[in-house]
């Protein structure tokens, strides 16, 4: 087989207008950083109203939590894309539905339903690490709080939250990553950001290798960067004197 | 001022207290002992609510702790408490974990209260520390800004749950220090504590539990020089040789 | 809801789940294999082999699964064609296989690691004192302990495997998902279709990873 080399090929014209094919790849970006934000913004919200959920006294509100995330953790998420963009927008009252199927730019209606497909899959797995990290702080820390009269809302907030998110900004982080790389489903619903945007350039120049490789290396960059990021901000907010969790 | 009337308490099927009946005047200081497992930490959580129980009730200030009408968070601001791993907030700082109750529950202001907690900071000798986090004091420290925090609601009582059990044995005298100076003030105190030389110093009675039941509840001089049940007498003996 | 059209799609559906589950079982099989090769590189003393294994695997966690398959299926059989000089297409299903392998390699490949680290030093020790060479306490000291004791979360992980076989979508392979989602198209009722194949999706992965629940308790005990 025959291949033509060329790392040129991203300041190559794309042929439309005076854009090059890098142009692509920074406007897939763009829509690859903006699912993610929205995305998490959902997910560490409704995650951490769950998580607390299922710590809270009594059975209700736990049991819910924890249906919650056993069916957004058991279904897959190409499916559960389908059906935020094929199903939900039919079930939506008349005048709702031809705003977002009519009205609504193609692009935008995609763009709102892997936002909220993304956002309602993390928040599963962002309740489960806040679960986790509340459930790790020692119990006397919640009968301190309530021995000074403080309040149940008052107790999370002020106590028990800021300690759980200081143990839990490991795991977020991965859940942020997996945020970032699973945002690529949206590719498979005609969004064109960072993966689709590849494929196409890889189909227009027939430079595929060339293609892969610049995602790749802006996936792995970002995420290398992120990472090292969230490692700071683990550092900034570490409490002196305060090695491992729990009472001494 | 605290009343304990028949008080029952059931984990499933076991039981943990059975008709546990006393009372603490105010102005007393009650010290609660007996061999662990007997009951003595339940029962003092049973006082501000912090434990459930079943049967009978407790009186706090004229207010039923048992009832499901009584408003747990405002009875529980006006008794302190202080725990065996102290339970310092250890995201806040030392000025910060005694101002937080003062302001998000009695609602004082954010300067009035650090100047409360500063003022109670020094008078456990602590006040050079007021900067710092809990995971930089030692225990002995952390359990005397314990007592601060609590005194700083203005509690109409204290209760103590083994407040030296988790300190080394270097700093336990510290934190009994500052519990005589508080029981001579008036105070009125209940602790559960295994440190009979503070129980004779400053107690007015001294309650002994074994196996979820009051077995004696005797004035200071009457307990230790007489102890009427026999488990009581094998409690003292063992602990009094130490 | 009127269930004759998913009767008569079953041939296609049954025939759908055998590829997700036939590409499951040898990305499971090929991934845990180069996964502890990955392992026990990552562990050697060899500066440069372990900064290899190292790398592999930080560049395999930090790419999405989709880009994977998608680049794959493009450059696997333009690397075919150059190694073999024949020109013949090898398909998408090995292309997925291929790409699910070396992904999930990555992850098990820390999930290994994590075994084999807690295996006390001890018994590498006591090993070695026995006169076993590296790879003899390997195979039959070390691994099969840390095996057992990391099957919970080997098995976690193979669900979400089974989970992500169905981004082959992407490649037009007709798993399961696709299946259903063709067959829904083609009677014109998609919606019936996909929350059928997401009701079956989640009835496997939900009795799966209670099952694995219960044996990590029983593991743990």
């Amino acid at each position: 087989m025959h291949y033509n080399w060329d790392w040129g090929v991203f300041f190559h014209s794309t042929g439309i207008g005076s854009e090059i094919y890098l142009d692509w790849f920074v406007k897939g970006l763009g829509w690859t950083i903006a699912l993610s934000l929205a995305g998490w913004v959902i997910a560490l919200l409704l995650g951490t109203v769950l998580g607390v959920m299922r710590t809270l006294p009594g059975k209700v509100l736990p049991r819910i939590a924890a249906v919650y995330v056993e069916i957004f953790r058991n279904i897959p998420l190409l499916v559960q894309l389908f059906v935020w963009y094929f199903i939900v927008p039919d079930l939506l009252p008349e005048g709702l539905q031809t705003w977002f199927k009519q009205d609504l730019n193609p692009a935008t209606s995609a763009f709102i339903s892997v936002v909220l497909c993304l956002g309602l899959f993390t928040a599963a797995r962002v309740c489960e690490q806040v679960r986790t990290g509340i459930q790790a702080l020692p119990k006397g820390q919640t009968n301190a709080a309530y021995a000074l009269g403080l309040r149940i809302p008052q107790i999370y907030k002020e106590v028990l939250l800021p300690q759980a998110f200081r143990i839990i900004i490991p795991p977020l982080t991965s859940e942020f990553l997996n945020i970032f790389k699973n945002s690529s489903v949206a590719s498979l619903i005609g969004l064109m950001e960072l993966l689709a945007q590849t494929k196409q350039t890889a189909e227009f120049t027939a430079n595929l290798f060339e293609a892969f490789t610049l995602a790749t290396i802006i996936y792995f960059v970002l995420n290398m960067g992120l990472m090292l990021f969230m490692r700071w901000v683990e550092k900034r907010v570490r409490v002196p004197g305060l090695i491992a969790l729990g009472g001494k | 001022m605290i009343s304990i009337k028949n008080v029952s308490k059931w984990y499933g099927d076991f039981q943990v207290l059975t008709d546990c009946t006393t009372e603490v005047s105010k102005g007393e200081v009650v010290v609660v002992c007996g061999p662990s497992g007997s009951g003595k930490s339940t029962l003092i959580k049973c006082v501000n609510g912090l434990e459930p129980f079943q049967s009978g009730d407790i009186i706090v200030d004229g207010i039923s702790v048992g009832s499901p009408k009584t408003d747990l968070p405002k009875l529980r601001s006006r008794v302190g408490m202080v725990f065996q791993h102290f339970e310092l907030f250890p995201h806040l700082s030392i000025t910060d974990n005694l101002a937080l109750a003062q302001i998000k529950v009695l609602g004082r202001k954010e300067d009035e209260a650090k100047k409360k907690g500063l003022a109670l900071l020094d008078r456990v000798g602590l006040s050079a520390h007021a900067a710092k986090f809990p995971g930089q004091l030692s225990g002995g420290q952390q359990q005397r800004v314990a007592i601060a925090r609590a005194l700083a609601m203005d509690p109409i009582a204290m209760l103590f749950d083994e407040p030296t059990s988790a300190l080394d044995p270097e700093m336990i005298n510290e934190v009994l220090d500052v519990m005589v100076q508080l029981a001579h003030e008036g105070m009125t105190m209940m602790c559960v504590t295994h440190e009979m030389g503070f129980a004779r110093k400053v107690a007015n009675r001294v309650i002994f539990m074994d196996k979820g039941a009051i077995v004696e509840d005797a004035n200071k001089d009457e307990f230790f020089g007489s102890p009427r049940s026999e488990r009581a007498q094998a409690f003292l003996s063992k602990i009094l040789q130490h | 809801m009127d269930f004759s059209s998913l009767v008569t799609a079953m041939p296609g559906l049954v025939s759908g789940m055998m590829l997700t589950l036939k590409l499951l079982v040898l990305a499971i099989v090929g991934g845990v294999a180069l996964g502890t090769l990955l392992a026990l590189a990552r562990l050697s003393h060899n500066k440069l082999l372990s900064n290899l294994a190292g790398f592999y695997v930080n560049y395999f966690r930090s790419i999405p699964l989709l880009l994977v398959i998608t680049w794959f299926y493009f450059v696997v059989p333009f690397i075919i064609g150059w190694l073999t000089g024949t020109n013949e297409p090898i398909g998408a299903f090995y292309s997925c296989l291929v790409a699910f392998m070396m992904f999930e390699a990555a992850y098990y490949c820390e999930i290994v690691r994590a075994g084999i680290q807690s295996i006390s030093r001890g018994q590498v020790n006591a090993a070695y004192a026995l006169g076993m060479t590296y790879s003899q306490t390997m195979r039959l000291v070390i691994l099969p302990q840390a095996f057992r004791k990391m099957t919970p979360l080997l098995l976690q992980q193979s669900i979400i495997l089974f989970q992500d076989t169905s981004l082959v979508y992407a490649v037009g392979l007709m798993d399961f998902l696709n299946s259903a989602r063709s067959a829904g198209d083609i009677v014109g009722e998609l919606h019936q279709f996909l929350l059928f194949a997401g009701l079956v999706y989640f009835i496997i992965s939900f009795g799966a990873s209670t099952l694995v629940k219960r044996l990590q308790k029983r593991l743990t005990v």
